[in-house]
C-alpha cells in the first residue's frame, strides 16, 4: 500500500514539475519580490522586515492558488484522459488513489516552497537581514499544514462541482478565510444570540488559517519567539483535523462514484 | 478461486443509468469467459459492450445481478490483481515518459522494478514502440497511445486481458501487429475478452462469440459452430455409367438433366467426397464454395431482432 501510493504520488509530483505553469508562478512572485527590494521609502531595517512579510505573503498565497489549481484539476483530469480507468483496472482501492493523488499534491506543494524558500533567503541574505530559522521552520510547516487542508477540500470541490467552479471556490475560500475570521470576530459582539450561534458554528466549519500563518511573527521575530511544542501539536491536531473531515467526504463521493 | 472457474462471470445484470437511473442500458445479461478461452463481444454503438465490461471492471455499479472477476465482485481489488485492461480511448498523461508509465501500471500491478527494468524494453519493442521509452507522451499519435495502451494492459503479464474496443486508433499496420501480439497471448493460453466492432478481426482470433443487441445477449456461440451451417460447398457431377459412391450416395444429391448436385456444409466432407467421386470414375463438372462471414451473420441476426 504505501508503496502504490508513492507510485501514485510520484505521477502527480512529475507533471507538477514538468509543466511550466509552477515556474512562472515562482518567476511572477520572485519579480514582484525583487520589486519590493527596490522600493526604498523605509529606510533598510524597515525595508527588511517589509521585504519579509510581503515575500511570505507572496509565497503563501502563490503556493495556496497552485495547490487549490493542482488539487482540483486531479480527478476532473483523470476522467477526461480516462486515465482514470487505466489506475483503477489495477489492484488497487479507491482510498489508496486519492490518498496517493492528496499525498502528490502535497509533494508538489513542498516542492513550490522549495523554491520560494531559496527566493526568501536569497533575498534576506541580500538585505542583510537575521533568518529566524527556528519560526521560519515553523511557519513554513504550518503552511504546508494549510496546502494539506486546501488539497483536501479542493479534493472534494472537484467531486462535487465542475473543474472551474471548484477552483473558483477553493480559491475564494482561501483568499477570504482570513477575512471571515477577522468579520466573525469583529461582529460576535454586536450579534444577537442566533447571530453568534451562525457564527461559532461557522467557526466550527471553515478552518481559521490565520490560526496556521506565521509571517508575522517570522517578521518581527526580534518580538516573538519560536512555538512550544504543546501550540504546534494542538495546531497540527486542528490542521489534521480539517483535512481529514474534507478528504473523508471527497472519499465518500469519490466510492459512490460511477467511473 | 476454484481451478476451473469462469475468469469473467456476470449473472442476471441489470444497470441503469442517468440522474434518476431512468434509462435501462443493460437488461439482465448472463454471460461467462473460461480459463483459455478468447471471446468476442460484439454489438452496435449503444449496445451494452462498454457497460457491460465497465461493471466487470467495477467501474459502473450493477442497479441488480453480479459480475465476478476470478471469483470476486469488482468492488474487491483482488479482482484485479491478474488482468490487464484496454479502455476504449485514453490519452496518457502528457508530462510522462512512456517507461515512467508502465513503471507506475506496473508498479500497482506488484511488480518489482527489477522485472519492470527488464520487461519493459521488451514490451515496447513487441508493441512498435522500440526506442521510445524515454520519449514524452505528449509526442506520442493517437497510433502510439494505443500502442501503449496494449502494452500497459500487458505490464504485468496478467492471466486475463480486457479490451475495450480492441483496434480503435491503430491503423492497418497496427492492427496487424495487434494480431500478432495476441496470437502470441492465446498461444501462451492467455485469456482475452475483448469488444469490437471490427467482426472480421472477431471471426479470426476468437473461440466464442457473445452478441449484445440493445442491452441483451442475442447469441452466444463457438465460432465454428456459428459460422458451420452458413457454410455451403457445391459439386455437380455425372454418373457417366459409373456407380455413384455410397458416402456420396448418403448424402442424397439432387438429379436435374442428368446432372447430379450436392450441397454440403462441412469442409472436411466436401474434400472426402470430391476424392471419392474422382477415384469412381464420375465426372465432376463443377465445384463452388460460398462461405459466409460473421459479419453477414451478425447483420441478419441484429436486423432479425429489429424486426421481432
Amino acid at each position: 500500500m504505501p508503496l502504490k501510493l508513492w507510485l501514485i504520488a510520484r505521477s502527480v509530483l512529475i507533471e507538477a514539475i514538468r509543466r511550466r505553469e509552477v515556474y512562472a508562478i515562482v518567476l511572477v512572485s520572485t519579480l514582484l519580490i525583487i520589486s519590493i527590494m527596490g522600493i526604498d521609502f523605509f529606510g533598510l531595517k524597515e525595508l527588511t522586515k517589509f521585504y519579509r512579510e510581503s515575500a511570505l505573503k507572496v509565497m503563501s498565497i502563490a503556493t495556496g492558488l497552485t495547490v487549490v489549481v493542482l488539487a482540483a484539476r486531479q480527478l476532473p483530469r483523470e476522467f477526461e484522459m480516462r486515465t482514470i480507468y487505466t489506475l483503477m483496472a489495477r489492484p488497487i482501492s479507491r482510498t489508496t488513489f486519492l490518498a496517493g493523488k492528496l499525498f502528490g499534491v502535497m509533494l508538489a506543494a513542498a516542492f513550490c516552497f522549495l523554491l520560494f524558500t531559496l527566493v526568501y533567503l536569497v533575498g534576506t541574505l541580500y538585505l542583510g537581514g537575521d533568518i529566524p530559522w527556528v519560526l521560519f521552520a515553523q511557519h513554513v510547516y504550518l503552511q504546508l499544514l494549510t496546502m494539506l487542508i486546501l488539497a483536501s477540500l479542493s479534493f472534494w470541490l472537484s467531486m462535487m462541482l465542475n473543474l472551474d467552479a471548484a477552483i473558483t471556490i477553493g480559491s475564494l475560500f482561501f483568499l477570504l478565510a482570513a477575512m471571515f475570521t477577522n468579520v466573525s470576530m469583529y461582529i460576535y459582539d454586536y450579534a444577537d444570540a442566533f447571530g453568534r450561534f451562525v457564527i461559532k458554528i461557522g467557526t466550527f466549519i471553515i478552518p481559521q488559517l490565520t490560526l496556521l500563518d506565521l509571517s508575522e511573527r517570522t517578521t518581527h521575530a526580534q518580538s516573538w519567539s519560536a512555538l512550544d511544542f504543546t501550540t504546534m501539536a494542538m495546531l497540527t491536531g486542528y490542521a489534521l483535523i480539517f483535512a481529514a473531515a474534507y478528504f473523508a467526504l471527497a472519499m465518500l463521493w469519490f466510492r459512490k462514484r460511477e467511473l | 478461486m476454484a481451478q476451473n472457474q469462469p475468469l469473467i462471470e456476470v449473472r442476471d445484470l441489470v444497470v441503469d443509468y442517468g440522474r434518476k437511473k431512468k434509462t435501462r442500458a443493460l437488461h439482465g445479461v448472463t454471460f461467462a469467459v473460461e480459463p483459455g478461452e478468447t471471446v468476442g463481444f460484439i454489438g452496435a454503438n449503444g449496445a451494452g459492450k462498454s457497460t457491460a465490461i465497465k461493471t466487470v471492471m467495477g467501474f459502473v455499479f450493477p442497479t441488480t445481478g453480479e459480475a465476478k472477476l476470478f471469483g470476486y465482485p469488482p468492488s474487491d481489488s483482488r479482482s484485479r490483481l491478474r488482468v490487464g485492461y484496454l479502455p476504449e480511448v485514453a490519452l496518457y498523461y502528457p508530462f510522462m515518459k512512456a517507461r515512467e508509465l508502465l513503471e507506475l501500471y506496473g508498479g500497482l500491478s506488484g511488480m518489482n522494478r527489477a522485472d519492470l527494468k527488464s520487461r519493459i524494453p521488451n514490451l515496447l519493442e513487441r508493441v512498435g514502440l522500440g526506442g521510445k521509452g524515454e520519449s514524452l507522451l505528449r509526442q506520442f499519435s493517437k497510433g502510439m497511445q494505443q500502442r501503449l495502451g496494449i502494452a500497459q494492459s500487458m505490464i504485468a503479464d496478467p492471466d486475463l486481458l480486457i479490451f475495450d474496443e480492441l483496434s480503435s486508433g491503430l491503423d492497418p499496420l497496427g492492427r496487424h501487429d495487434l494480431r500478432d501480439v495476441l496470437l502470441e497471448l492465446k498461444s501462451r493460453g492467455r485469456t482475452i475478452f475483448f469488444s469490437s466492432h471490427e467482426l472480421s478481426e472477431v471471426e479470426s482470433l476468437c473461440d466464442r462469440v457473445i452478441i449484445i443487441h440493445k442491452g441483451r445477449i442475442v447469441k452466444q456461440a463457438r465460432v465454428a459452430d456459428l459460422m458451420e451451417p452458413l457454410n455451403q460447398y457445391v459439386i455437380d457431377f455425372r454418373l457417366n455409367g459409373s456407380a455413384m459412391p455410397d458416402a456420396v450416395a448418403a448424402e442424397n444429391p439432387q438429379l436435374e438433366n442428368g446432372i447430379h448436385t450436392l450441397n454440403l456444409r462441412e469442409l472436411d466432407l466436401y474434400t472426402k467426397l470430391l476424392g471419392a467421386l474422382s477415384d469412381s470414375g464420375c465426372e465432376v463438372i463443377r465445384t463452388s464454395s460460398k462461405t459466409r462471414s460473421l459479419e453477414a451473420y451478425y447483420t441478419e441476426l441484429v436486423r432479425g431482432e429489429d424486426a421481432a
